[in-house]
């Protein structure tokens, strides 16, 4: 049995305009699933119909095999932790803590208990008699988590809960947040418009673009292998090039483009003939001077010059004008010193192993 | 260039806005401490606390009477509570279901709205007539009550609409994610953080029906209002005792601002995490 269900979840608002369509996902108990997607893809409306708050108009949802399409969200077993906190600003952080289960049936004394142990956990235990407003983002955000996780949801389901922070906090929570959810093996479901949050978080991804899912796979998965132009553009940074006309033989794809034939991995999307788009990850790509590399098999060659170059850290982005007709991005390391010789306007050639290189559909 | 003759015409503006507003309320103020045999009008022939006295009735009878007040501010009182209680429940109510969309909002607003539109004596006249036709005995607590509830609930109703506005609904809908039922919802999250709201409510319902005259002309039916009451005393003849009542009862008008601001200052206290939250989302 599933934790969570999607079959077949849409929401067509009165006026016609779709938010979502055909959503299928199954999420197995203690997985951490991200929806990653531009704002409007309705990643966040998603969220909020399993949440409760969004009226539901295709297809169903299932919690714990339990179909729960028409129960209000008082009464899913599900906690939702919002971007902006949403605390209780009348209340002091022990009571906002211990708020979702003042109406439970419990004890005082196992009232109690509970709260002093999730606000031990979360290192709160401090602060308990102060007004949260007294308090830092991350602190806030911590005693978000540390009250929507002590009435023990089957699913915790997060909406940008780390858009608030800055980067190093973001960090941090980001960190605690992937410990915490091993550790008490509770389903996460995270919504993020930020790709790295989602390739770094979450077991799975759900790429989102107008409502629809583009695609569904481990981080690596949508990383490594874009199904959709759309996932191929949105994940990491791709050099994009048009090409014609695809063969296929032996699992590896060839089309012409522009700039020569060039080789890759077809998506399963993709059928031979078509026009395609040839995916290649800034970071799969090496970069040599003109003339260098001809002695070694190469494939996928790209000839072009440097149009402009910077470091953040450790990594070196290059630009590459192709004739004048495509800029690519590449990413190597700066521990290459003769690349770190290479100056603006030096021709240079760029290939890439087939194997790192995606075919996939247009549009 | 523009700030040099504008400041000076804002100024003078200022004065005359203050001196209209505050001067009759002082004039009124100092003439109630007129002596004993003088009029309604300057000058003051000795300065004394008579007609103060006289209000209350400790000084000894004498050709001019007692202002027949004691009844008709009871009355006015109970009718303000009244009023207020009803006007904003319903208040907080009506402007709780506009939260949401729903068909025909637009002309249900209106509708709510001509309450406070329409002109007093004309509602007034009219609900005379109308309990006139249908038989029904005009009393302050009946007829005079149903009008007062019409007038000040927009009021109430704006007011709490402009707060529900700006309310932070992911609140709500944390404490619903936790289990906590709607009804739950509103009694511990959303009602504490509209309260200061609520406050200005009620201010405003009060202070609406405890000086209404028009509507209240109509259809009090024999037993007469404050406001009412006073108007008659005028068809007499003015001794300066009205003067002293005016005194007190804008006194109990700053009474009761001062407990609002009170009880305001301490809403805001606890509701500034609600603000701190809202500017950093």
């Amino acid at each position: 049995m599933y934790d969570l269900e999607l079959n077949r979840v849409g929401k067509t608002y009165s006026d016609g305009t779709v938010a979502v369509a055909d959503f299928d996902l199954r999420v197995g108990k203690g997985e951490f699933v991200a929806f990653l997607g531009p704002s409007g893809c309705g990643k966040s409306t998603t969220l909020r119909m399993i949440a409760g708050f969004e009226e539901i108009t295709n297809g169903d949802i299932l919690i714990k095999g339990k179909n729960v399409s028409s129960i209000p969200p008082e009464r899913r077993p599900t906690s939702m932790i919002f971007q902006n906190y949403a605390l209780f600003p009348h209340m002091s952080v022990r009571q906002n803590i211990g708020f979702g289960l003042d109406v439970k049936h419990l004890s005082k004394t196992e009232k109690d208990s509970k709260v002093d142990r999730i606000m031990d956990m979360f290192g709160l235990t401090p602060f308990a008699d102060r007004k949260a407003d007294k308090l830092s983002g991350g602190q806030r955000q911590r005693i978000a988590l540390a009250r929507g996780l002590v009435v023990e949801p089957d699913i915790l389901l997060l909406d940008e809960p780390l858009g608030a922070l800055d980067a190093n906090l973001r960090r941090v929570i980001q960190n605690e947040l992937k410990l915490l959810q091993r550790e008490l093996g509770i389903t996460f479901v995270f919504v993020t418009h930020a790709q790295s949050e989602a390739l770094g978080l979450s077991d799975r991804i759900v790429v989102m673009n107008r409502g629809r899912v583009e695609q569904i796979g481990t981080p690596h998965e949508v990383y490594a292998n874009p199904k959709t132009e759309f996932v191929a553009r949105f994940i990491g940074s791709n050099a994009i090039i048009e090409g014609q006309n695809l063969s296929i033989a032996d699992g590896i794809g060839a089309v012409d483009t522009a700039f020569g034939r060039m080789r890759g991995r077809p998506a399963e999307t993709v059928r031979a003939g078509e026009g395609v788009l040839v995916a290649i990850p800034a970071e799969a790509m090496r970069i040599s001077r003109r003339g260098a590399a001809d002695a070694l098999p190469a494939e996928n060659r790209l000839n072009g010059t440097i149009a402009m170059r910077h470091a953040v850290g450790s990594v070196q982005h290059f630009q590459i004008d192709l004739d004048g007709r495509q800029r690519v991005d590449v990413e190597t390391s700066t521990d290459n010193r003769d690349l770190m010789q290479l100056a603006v306007g030096d021709a240079v050639t760029v290939d890439c192993p087939s194997e790192n290189v995606t075919l996939v559909a247009r549009g | 260039m523009e700030s040099r003759v504008l400041k000076p015409v804002l100024a003078v503006y200022c004065a005359a806005f203050i001196l209209f507003l505050y001067g009759p309320m002082i004039v009124l103020a100092i003439l109630s401490f007129q002596g004993a045999g003088g009029g309604p009008q300057f000058p003051i022939i000795e300065w004394s606390t008579y007609w103060y006295q006289h209000l209350l009735g400790l000084t000894p009878p004498g050709r001019i009477t007692q202002l027949p007040i004691g009844d008709a501010l009871l009355r006015s009182l109970t009718l303000a509570f009244m009023t207020t209680v009803v006007s904003t429940v319903l208040g907080v109510m009506t402007a709780q279901g506009f939260r949401t969309r729903f068909k025909g909002s637009g002309i249900v607003f209106y509708l709510v709205i001509l309450g406070m539109i329409v002109p007093g004596v004309l509602v007034g006249l009219g609900m005379a007539l109308f309990s006139n036709m249908a038989g029904v005995a005009r009393a302050w607590w009946g007829t005079a009550f149903v009008l007062h509830v019409v007038y000040t609930f927009p009021f109430a109703f704006l007011v709490m609409l402009a707060i529900l506005n700006r309310f932070d609904r992911s609140v709500e809908e944390a404490s619903l994610s936790l289990g906590v039922s709607p009804a739950q919802t509103f009694r511990r999250v959303t009602f504490p953080m509209i309260f200061p709201g609520v406050l200005s409510a009620m201010l405003f319902s009060f202070t609406l029906s405890y000086d209404e005259f028009s509507r209240t002309l109509f259809t009090s039916g024999r037993e007469l209002t404050l406001p009412l009451t006073i108007y008659g005393t005028f068809s007499v003849e003015i001794y300066p005792n009205i003067f002293a009542f005016g005194v007190l009862t804008t006194l109990f008008s700053f009474t009761l601002l001062a407990i609002y601001a009170l009880l305001m200052l301490r809403a805001v206290r606890k509701g500034q995490a609600f603000k701190g939250q809202e500017a950093e989302a």
